[in-house]
């Protein structure tokens, strides 16, 4: 909830108020909203979103925490034509850059949710607002980003708490489609595109039969055993079927043109995959269970493909194994379930990623996978590390270590010369609640912080103040 | 025994003799004598009665004498029952046996079948039904049942809430009217459960609860109508109701109720129902009993205990060995044990067979539970003598002596030994086979005479092995030929030899007659030529050793821990006299403010004093809290956690009937993970399905406690509101193209709302008239606008599941009409948008932190909602409507603090706030002297994302620790191992023995499902979420 970059103020005076009774604080609060409202009432309408750098600008004097390396206090960090230029205590700042004086603030990579149905699902309830889930069972060739809403109220809300870019993925099937990794601002869908395809999703079938079990994760549902495994293989015959199909078909494209090979006719589903079995493109896997996650390892191995786990919640019981393959996992989410099993400690999930950390297994946080919960990206790894996972790890697990899983670590994830200059200046550690996020910068371009939720803010502190003028 | 098989052969071609019978002999009379003497056997009259050697008479159809000097009547016919053992015939208490068969559980027959005449209106009330009016003689099942020595059942209807009467019915062949002894034995009540989420009221276990009350206090009431209107006719008529009429004998103790409980939860439940309408009631239990040993035997109700122990989980490959709960293997490993616990706690029970998939299967149960701790004296009355004299039979069944109905049980051995058989059975004097031994036996030494190509050869022929199964062998020229495929059935021995190496190349075919010293057959050589052969019997069967291992015993191999499974206790944490917890941060959430450095006495779990450098009494037990942040335990004003079945019971616009206190589910494994979190007590509210839903329980999470037990003693009452779009069906379609109920809109949920309570008005105003002149008809009690009327006086609180601002007023405006004040609104996702009106009004407000955007009502909520509606004045908390959610309320208070609130304000509404909201914040909700020693400890600051609880206690009990609970998952793994191994070694040695028919009713999936504002037995939400 770090959505209030319009009461720059708000932490301060809320201490303030310890020292108040209960009826001293609503007046006090009262006051100052007024205040807010009289300074900011420009802010109470649509975001617009920004446009191109235009010239170099510093943020001068802040905390850099620039997550691949070390942390720069009393710092700059100077960026143009979208890219970061160079950052340090010392910076030599052009004639003709913008300064903004960041004293006191802190600089971070904009943060990541790797995983979530941004831009693709508005209202969950209305089924003409949602475009995640295609029909059928093999979606190899659905795009999440041509389904993207470019004016979803989703993306200013989730900048507001520092989510920068999101890895918006089709769900549903056993091939779900591929994903795209989505900047939070611009003006259509291929504006906000920073990477696309990401990967190819794949949902793994269920391995091992639980009586009275739910029906996704490991769960038998209220079939028989033996309907539930029949179930099972054809599922797995079905995806290693697509697979070798989808390779018959690159075959017979690639040689159709020689001598006595005939033209064959175009199957958008196996052409869209020639790049995933190529080994351009990986496949995310969602697995959680022990069983899903081995059998879709040795299957990627198989196939030649490269493989990304989604979910794990067992994960760290292959750990030896995703080690040894360099198996990266999104590890996902970590608040709103529980411990897998009845029997798990509380907090089975929340030490999730510090037991993956300690085994050497590439790991990030995503959040629950619904755009509208976004914003608590930070919430999921800072849980963690209450939990043993140390905070820079934390960090890094929505920022540094999310780019590197999704492939875009070459643009953000980091404030690295070079890099995309996409990045927040907050009043302290994004992955506190109690932080505020104050500014975004995508690519260099100023964000417009105001989302739909603020201007309701502000729309009914003028119904209050109105009141209160009696 | 010869003779006893050859009467029987009479016997069985004669129906039984009309003793005293209406129906006239329309063919030749059959007036065999009946009379028969049961000599030389071991007789047990009764349990611990047993006549060495003796005789019983049986003279038309009762037992005439029985004794070890009792002489044969010159008119019986005498079997010689040396070696054989006589038992009172079994009783089965709890039998579908010749009971229509119930319906599925769904779907248009279910709608169609109805009782007629003046029935119920509820089709789930069936209390008038007979079984009687319904027995259809079954001989396949009274068959099965006499296998297992039964003789009599209670035949029981199968369907419905109040199911009707059961008849006791013999176990013999014959009419109906031949066959049921006693009609209207008892009442049959359940809980069960059916037809989905549109299958009819109730839907939900807590609906059906309430059902069973109100129906009682209809019954009640339709006898005062009726003798009221029957003294002054010049009144309305009351109706007439057949089921209501069918239970005035229960209501009155004049017939037992037997109500059917499918988990010790539910068997507690049965039993504070009992005890409101003061029933004569016998348990039909579920085999769970000892999990919750001390509270049923404190309910001092006698228990038919089922025995269909738990098939062994599971555990072949580690990864489905990983997906066995502790609860489910504990069960496995005690569940056998459950008879004899109930035993040696002196509860009174008795047995059955049913929920066994096959009954066939029984004696072999019950021998389990005997080598697992049921006495055999015990057992043998749990099927005789105390089944009879619940049903007030004992006069006339449940033991040998002479007066009682001849139903006899012979055996050849202890009828609880392994390898014991029943011979036979005996039902109204008749006489039923189940297991006759071979009139002859083929085993034993026999030389073998056959005229094979014109010439006499001798043989050997040597049969052992079972009677019925032989083996052996000929030896012959030197040669052992073995018994191929040997038969011996109906008095013929077949079998076939491989005589290539006499030099007959193939096989030789045998067979013969067997008599007790010859035999004379009949065979074919293999090129097909036939020969003659005869045996004399040169030996007789040798007794056999046995060379069967003892079988070894294993006892369950953990104590009980409450609740049963994962992180249970042998008992309830200590409450010490003292306890000081020295040098914390103290955040007390009243007038102190937060207080560094501070110390806070707890004594038998008050909170005593706060203050510096506090003196320890020297009993206190001292809690460093150095370092340490120290905050009220956080109360959740929202929560669907441990609640049994479903909490909507969504088949009617007003369910106010039903309460969450009546299904609290005890042993919820989010009990304990919010405890975890620093929360320690919740309002388990109702579902949104409805606009007027049932009533809530605020409970205190005392881990480890009974039901009952987890209420908040002392709490306002409280009652689910819901208005929008759940309310109106707005985002579900029923099945097959039904239209939704009313209302369909808002402006429907209003009038639906306003209806209630001037109905509630009217009630009351009907009561007052009444009471002017009671000879009149009483107005019928109702369980409903008794808790309406609750409402309009002040002493029910309205938490009412709102989104929309219009809706939101809409409501305030009912109440101000009806001069009430609304408790909460919940949800109030736009109170922000009409604080001024909710302040004004004086309700609270909780709601989510920051949910938004499921569903278009929640399209407009907004995460600065909370401190808006503060700021107006109103009391705000953060609830969780989410199992998960619930153990980390601090950090949705944490989410308010970017909008300016403080951090002690923050903390509010998720401690004082909830607590003024429920009406216990002169218990609990802050740290103060007087109060409640419920209290988190924290590693830090609560509002960080960084720190954890480490501590939390309730009523000065610890009911969580983060060092205790480490040692849990070390025991946690050391016991699923040991019962792993347990389970392996168990299938490695033995056959899985019977199976149940259902898996067991408390084994909890490993599932993550959380209880939902909208769920319904047919919609489950998906995703996360639980409102929606």
């Amino acid at each position: 909830m770090r959505t209030n970059s319009f009461r720059p103020n708000a932490k301060a005076s809320g201490r303030a108020f310890l020292f108040l009774g209960e009826d001293a604080f609503e007046l006090v609060v009262k006051v100052i909203l007024s205040i807010v409202f009289l300074s900011q009432f420009s802010l109470a309408s649509d975001p617009v979103p920004a446009a191109k750098q235009k010239k170099p600008v510093a943020l001068v004097g802040g905390t850099i925490h620039t997550v691949s390396g070390e942390t720069i206090s009393n710092g700059t960090i100077l960026f143009d034509k979208g890219k970061i230029v160079t950052f340090g205590q010392t910076v030599n700042i052009p004639a003709d850059a913008e300064r903004v004086d960041i004293t006191g603030k802190h600089v971070y990579p904009g943060l990541i949710d790797s995983y979530s149905n941004m831009g693709l699902t508005e209202i969950g309830s209305v089924r003409g607002t949602i475009d995640g889930q295609e029909r059928g069972t093999i979606n190899p060739n659905t795009r999440a980003e041509v389904a993207v809403d470019a004016e979803s109220e989703m993306y200013p809300v989730a900048r507001s708490s520092g989510i920068l870019i999101a890895g918006s993925t089709p769900s549903g099937g056993l091939i779900s489609g591929t994903s795209a990794a989505l900047m939070m601002d611009g003006w259509t869908w291929e504006d906000m595109t920073l990477k696309a395809p990401l990967g190819l999703f794949i949902n793994w079938p269920g391995m091992v039969y639980v009586q009275g079990g739910f029906g996704g994760f490991g769960g038998g549902g209220q079939m028989t055993k033996e309907n539930w495994l029949k179930r099972r293989d054809e599922q797995l015959k079905s995806l290693r079927d697509a697979f070798a199909e989808a390779r018959a078909y690159a075959t017979a494209k690639k040689v159709e043109s020689q001598r006595g090979v005939p033209y064959h006719q175009t199957d958008s589903r196996w052409e869209a995959m020639i790049p995933v079995i190529e080994g351009k493109v990986p496949v995310f896997v969602n697995a959680n269970e022990v069983a899903q996650i081995q059998a879709a390892v040795t299957w990627a191995e198989q196939e030649a493909v490269k493989l990304v786990i989604v979910g794990g919640r067992d994960a760290w019981q292959v750990s030896n194994q995703l080690k040894a393959k360099d198996i990266p996992v999104i590890v996902q989410p970590i608040l709103f379930v529980g411990p897998p099993r009845r029997y798990d400690g509380y907090d089975a999930i929340y030490s999730l990623p510090n037991k993956l950390r300690e085994a050497g297994v590439r790991f990030c946080i995503s959040g629950d996978g619904d755009a509208s919960n976004s914003r608590n990206v930070p919430h999921h790894a800072a849980t963690a590390a209450a939990f043993g996972l140390p905070k820079d790890d934390a960090l890094k697990a929505v920022t540094l270590y999310a780019a590197q899983i999704l492939g875009i670590a070459d643009r953000v994830g980091s404030l690295e010369t070079g890099k995309d200059a996409t990045l927040i200046i907050t009043n302290g550690d994004p992955l506190e609640l109690s932080t505020t996020v104050e500014q975004a910068y995508i690519q260099g371009k100023k964000i417009d912080m105001r989302d739909k939720h603020k201007r309701l803010y502000q729309k009914y502190q003028e119904k209050y103040k109105q009141l209160s003028e009696k | 025994m010869q003779r006893c098989l050859t009467v029987l052969l009479l016997l069985a071609l004669c129906l039984v003799v009309a003793f005293a019978q209406t129906a006239p002999v329309d063919a030749m009379r059959e007036n065999t004598p009946k009379v028969f003497a049961l000599t030389n056997a071991r007789i047990v009259v009764a349990p611990g009665n047993v006549i060495a050697k003796g005789t019983l008479v049986v003279r038309n159809g009762t037992i005439q004498a029985v004794g070890a000097n009792v002489q044969s009547p010159a008119d019986a016919r005498v079997f010689d029952l040396t070696g054989y053992t006589l038992y009172a015939g079994l009783i089965e208490l709890s039998s579908d046996i010749g009971a229509p068969k119930p319906p599925p559980q769904s779907g248009p027959q279910q709608q169609a079948d109805t009782l007629k005449g003046s029935a119920h209106w509820n089709r789930k009330i069936r209390a008038e039904l007979d079984i009687a009016q319904e027995f259809s003689p079954d001989d396949k099942a009274a068959e099965k049942l006499r296998s297992q020595g039964f003789t009599l059942a209670l035949s029981t209807p199968q369907r419905g809430i109040f199911r009707g009467y059961s008849a006791l019915v013999q176990l013999g062949d014959g009419t109906a009217s031949e066959l049921i002894a006693k009609r209207n034995v008892a009442q049959n009540v359940t809980f069960e459960v059916t037809g989905g989420f549109f299958g009819g009221y109730p839907n939900s276990l807590m609906g059906v609860v309430a059902m069973i009350r109100q129906t009682w206090m209809d019954a009640d009431w339709y006898r005062k109508a009726w003798d009221s209107y029957n003294k002054n006719p010049n009144q309305s008529r009351p109706e007439t109701n057949n089921s209501l009429a069918a239970l005035q004998d229960a209501l009155q103790r004049r017939q037992t109720v037997m109500f059917q409980a499918d988990d010790e939860r539910a068997l507690l439940r049965a039993a504070k129902i009992g005890k409101e309408f003061s029933l004569n009631l016998i348990i039909r239990g579920s085999g769970n009993e000892y999990k919750r040993l001390d509270a049923v035997k404190a309910t001092k109700l006698p228990v038919v205990v089922p025995l269909n122990f738990p098939e062994a989980p599971d555990v072949d490959t580690p990864e489905e060995a990983v997906n066995a709960t502790l609860e489910t293997l504990r069960h496995w490993d005690a569940a056998p044990e459950n008879a004899g616990r109930l035993e040696k706690a002196g509860v009174s029970i008795a047995l059955t067979s049913a929920t066994l998939k096959d009954a066939g299967t029984f004696l072999a149960q019950v021998r389990k539970a005997i080598e697992r701790g049921l006495s055999t004296d015990a057992a043998l009355a749990a099927l005789t003598t105390t089944p009879a004299k619940w049903i007030g039979v004992e006069k006339n069944y449940g033991t040998l002596e002479a007066g009682k109905v001849a139903n006899i049980v012979v055996t050849d051995g202890d009828l609880f030994a392994e390898k014991t058989k029943i011979r036979e059975v005996w039902v109204d004097g008749k006489q039923y086979e189940v297991k006759p031994p071979p009139a002859t036996d083929a085993r034993g030494t026999w030389e073998l005479m056959a005229f094979v190509d014109g010439q006499n050869q001798t043989a050997t022929l040597k049969v052992a092995g079972e009677a019925e199964k032989p083996s052996g062998s000929v030896e012959w020229n030197g040669k052992s030929l073995k018994l191929n495929s040997p038969t011996f059935s109906a008095g013929r021995l077949a079998f076939t030899l491989a005589t290539d190496s006499v030099g007959l190349k193939g096989s030789t075919q045998m067979s013969g007659s067997v008599s007790a010293s010859e035999m004379y057959g009949i065979g074919n050589l293999p090129d097909g030529s036939a020969f003659s052969w005869s045996a004399t019997r040169k030996e007789p069967a040798k007794a056999e050793s046995d060379t069967s291992k003892p079988k070894e015993i294993h006892m369950a191999s953990f104590a009980d821990v409450y609740p049963p499974g994962a992180y249970g206790r042998t008992k309830q944490p200590d409450q010490p006299a003292n306890v000081l917890f020295k040098n914390a941060t103290v955040w007390t959430q009243g007038p102190q403010g937060k207080l560094e450095g501070t110390d806070v006495l707890v004594t038998r779990g008050k909170i005593t004093r706060i203050g510096k450098n506090l003196q320890a009494p020297s009993d206190a037990v001292i809690v460093d809290a150095t370092g340490k942040h120290m905050t009220p335990g956080m109360i959740d004003a929202h929560s669907h956690t441990a609640a049994d079945g479903s909490v909507n019971e969504g088949a009617q616009n007003v369910t106010i009937e039903t309460s969450i206190e009546d299904v609290i589910d005890s042993d919820d494994i989010w009990i304990y993970r919010q405890l975890a979190g620093g929360t320690t007590a919740a309002n388990i509210l109702h579902g949104s399905a409805n606009p007027i839903g049932g009533r809530n329980a605020t409970v205190k999470w005392r881990w480890g406690a009974l039901p009952d037990e987890y209420l908040l003693a002392g709490a306002p009452p409280g009652v689910k509101f819901a208005l929008g779009e759940n309310v109106k069906g707005s985002n579900f379609n029923p099945p097959g193209g039904q239209q939704t109920p009313y209302p369909a809109t808002r402006m429907g949920v209003e009038q639906i709302i306003r209806d209630k309570f001037k109905a509630a008005r009217d009630y009351q105003q009907a009561w007052k008239d009444w009471e002017r002149d009671k000879s009149n008809i009483p107005p019928r009690k109702d369980i409903e606008l008794d808790a309406v009327s609750e409402i309009l006086s002040g002493k029910r609180l309205v938490h009412c599941h709102s989104y929309r601002q219009d809706e939101i007023l809409m409501m305030i405006r009912i109440a101000d009409d009806f001069g009430f004040r609304i408790g909460t609104f919940q949800h109030v996702l736009e109170g922000y948008k009409v604080a001024d009106a909710i302040a004004k009004h004086g309700a609270g407000a909780s709601s989510f932190s920051d949910w938004w955007a499921y569903k278009i009502e929640a399209w407009e909520a907004i995460p600065g909602n909370g401190p808006l509606m503060a700021a107006q004045g109103v009391v705000v908390s953060y609830n969780s409507d989410n199992s998960q959610l619930a153990t980390r309320l601090n950090w949705e208070a944490a989410k308010a603090i970017p909008f300016g609130v403080s951090e002690e304000e923050a903390l509010k509404f998720v401690t004082i706030n909830p607590a003024k909201q429920l009406g216990i914040a002169d218990k609990v909700g802050s740290l103060e002297v007087g109060k409640d020693a419920d209290i988190a400890v924290w590693n830090g600051n609560p509002l960080s994302t960084y720190t954890k609880c480490v501590q939390t206690w309730v009523d000065g009990r610890r009911y969580f620790d983060i060092d205790e609970d480490k040692q849990m998952r070390e025991t946690v793994q050391h016991e699923r191992a040991a019962l792993i191994q347990k389970v392996l070694a168990s299938k490695g040695s033995a056959p899985a023995s019977a199976a149940s028919r259902r898996p067991a009713m408390s084994s909890r999936p490993n599932d993550n499902h959380f209880h939902t504002c909208d769920e319904s037995a047919e919609i489950h939400m998906e995703g996360y979420y639980n409102e929606n």
